[in-house]
């Protein structure tokens, strides 16, 4: 009698329930075992989690600052000499119709001192500069102390210290009218701005009025730096945005617009934090290398579970089980353990994340593609680190395994 | 009675297993064996005369180094790996002298892993799990794990393991060589019972008071039968 035989064959259910057993029955084991990839994991989804927030933190403050500020400067020509704008580029500027509004800047020649008793060639680096009264709305400031330059003020001597140069000044405080003394004139300081992080070259200045600048000093009536607001739906649209920065160019000097720098100081503030980025990628290397150890410990593991459980693999294949049954059950066992340590760490990483992100008042942001790659990069080292053991459990004689032992 | 009426179950025929080594170890030299649906049969012998290297050639955990085995007409020398893995699952039930029960898998779980690997549902699997564990008499002893039950009950776990799926043959090696004696009794009187009900069951024991209890008994030395009662 000779029958037609078919395969052994076991259900996904039955399998699930054979691929977990040993975990099942070896809790301390499996615990400690996936805590090494989970640690990995966790390093890898915090730092990517830390990142992503500090991103998020500054995109918001950037979209808070107002992402269409441009700063338009004199830059060279195409002859390598100096221009200069002509003193009504900021007009010019505020007549293109995707500009909302604009404002200029004009550098004083002077110093700018706490007193005539220090030398003026210590300036601290606080340039003088005057400015109009939109200004301050112009580049999203705020007073931080004080008041801003109004109409009548700005006729008269005195002055706004950005924040970097009140800080450098020793002056903290507006109440008790503190002077600050340029050239020859004492100007009283009448209020302090608040950080300003897209006009770094506010914060080093004190701000006076055009009119008292032209009155006490050389004032270079051509304007060093122009703000301008571009319409918002600019944003969405880079061709039209890069048009607009070619037209501003083009207006403001039509003879050589090479020579007009526009820029957007958000983009500059953006740059400066990727570089410091460039952390991250060590920080995940880290990670990584914590991973791979965490591989390591599971094919460890795995081959000592294979050498314990001989006799349970040989009583499967007296029971029927197939090579590769036997291979895909350890196979399974130890990608479901990465698997624990990848859920596992993914969570322990969201959670250093928020933790982290709202210590420093950030706004929390973990890549919920992160997540599943953790838990994908889990599983594919899982099975990476299981294929030697279970190809040793597959290759176990069943006569052998099942013997006898003393 | 006339045994030529019956199928053969199972067959050796000039059946060699030699290891290798330094001479190479010859631990069976040549045996022919036939046996017949519905047997109780002993198979004795002092330790090294071969008997467990036979119990592993005839349930196909082992290959033979020569002559063929045929189980149920069918000659094992031509199978694969994957055909001999599903032969064993089908058509053949183990017992072993340590039990072999699977840790963390409860005296249910257990006896329905007797059909795991042959794609039969788990509810039919356990309930047929839970026929023969009353049949073995450990009807209250369902979900017990292993390390709860005394060495008999798990050598009855065992049993209704090996009865699952009804196969062709049950292969019991030593099966009572851990348990006391009044256990060993039981055990022995259950495999009487067992086959009274149809299977056909070959004992390797170096036993001789239960190998004279059973209706058949084949003698190895060296590797080779020395006695068949049955032929007597």
């Amino acid at each position: 009698m000779t029958r037609k035989m078919g395969f052994s064959r076991i259900s996904f259910a039955d399998a699930i329930g054979v691929g977990t057993l040993g975990l099942r029955t070896r809790k301390t084991r499996t615990m400690l075992t996936a805590l090494g990839i989970a640690i990995g994991i966790a390093a890898m989804i915090s730092v990517l989690g830390i990142t992503s927030s500090s991103d998020a933190q500054l995109k918001s403050e950037l979209a808070a600052l107002g992402p269409n500020l441009l700063e338009i400067t004199p830059g060279e020509s195409f002859t390598g000499a100096e221009v200069s704008f002509p003193e009504d580029a900021s007009k010019v500027v505020e007549r293109i119709g995707t500009v909302e509004s604009s404002s200029a800047v004009f550098v004083v020649n002077t110093s700018v001192r706490r007193n005539e008793f220090i030398p003026k060639q210590q300036t601290g680096g606080i340039a003088a500069l005057a400015v109009d009264l939109e200004m301050l709305s112009m580049i999203d400031g705020a007073v931080a102390e004080g008041q801003f330059l109004d109409l009548s003020s700005a006729s008269l001597p005195k002055v706004v210290l950005g924040s970097v140069a009140a800080e450098r000044l020793g002056i903290t405080s507006t109440r008790r009218s503190p002077q600050v003394f340029l050239d020859d004139t004492y100007f009283t300081v009448i209020g302090i701005l608040a950080a300003a992080p897209l006009a770094p070259n506010i914060e080093r200045a004190a701000l006076m009025g055009v009119e008292i600048a032209a009155e006490l000093f050389d004032l270079q009536p051509e304007p060093s730096l122009i703000y301008a607001r571009v319409n918002e739906s600019l944003l969405d649209d880079q061709r039209r945005f890069d048009e607009t920065r070619s037209v501003i160019a083009a207006s403001v000097l039509p003879d050589a617009p090479s020579g007009v720098s526009v820029s957007r100081p958000s983009d500059l503030l953006a740059a400066r934090t990727s570089t410091q980025n460039a952390f991250t990628g060590l920080l995940l290397g880290l990670g990584a290398v914590a991973l791979l150890v965490g591989g390591v410990g599971i094919a460890n593991v795995m081959v000592i579970s294979v050498i314990e459980r001989r006799t349970e693999i040989g009583i499967r294949r007296a029971l029927g089980a197939l090579r590769g049954h036997i291979r895909l059950q350890f196979v399974f066992e130890s990608a479901l353990l990465a698997a624990l340590g990848g859920v596992a760490g993914i969570i322990l990483g969201a959670l250093i994340t928020v933790t982290y992100a709202s210590s420093r008042d950030w706004v929390i942001s973990v890549p919920t593609t992160s997540l599943g790659a953790g838990v994908g990069l889990a599983v594919a080292i899982g099975t990476i680190a299981g294929l030697y053991p279970a190809a040793r459990a597959a290759r176990l004689d069943p006569a052998e395994a099942v013997r006898p032992r003393v | 009675m006339i045994q030529e009426e019956k199928t053969v179950v199972l067959e050796l025929l000039g059946v060699e297993k030699s290891y290798p080594g330094n001479p190479p170890v010859r631990a069976l030299r040549g045996i022919d064996l036939l046996v017949r649906k519905g047997e109780l049969l002993a198979l004795v012998g002092t330790s090294g005369s071969g008997k467990s290297t036979m119990l592993n050639v005839m349930g196909a955990l082992d290959r033979p180094t020569a002559g063929n085995v045929l189980i149920e007409g069918q000659d094992l020398s031509n199978l694969s790996d994957r055909q001999l893995s599903s032969l064993r699952g089908r058509r053949i039930g183990f017992i072993f002298q340590q039990f072999h029960l699977i840790a963390g898998m409860s005296a249910v779980e257990n006896v329905s892993a007797g059909l795991l690997y042959q794609g039969i549902s788990r509810s039919r699997r356990h309930s047929n799990a839970i026929t023969l564990l009353h049949r073995v008499g450990l009807g209250d002893r369902l979900a017990h794990l292993p390390h709860q039950l005394s060495g008999g009950e798990q050598q009855r776990v065992a049993i209704a393991r090996a009865l699952m799926g009804e196969p062709a043959i049950i292969l019991a090696d030593e099966l009572t060589g851990n348990l006391d004696s009044k256990t060993s009794e039981e055990i022995i009187d259950l495999l009487h019972q067992l086959n009274r009900d149809g299977s056909t069951i070959v004992v390797v024991t170096h036993d001789g008071a239960i190998a004279h209890s059973f209706p058949g008994m084949v003698t190895l030395l060296d590797g080779l039968v020395a006695n068949d009662s049955r032929a007597a």
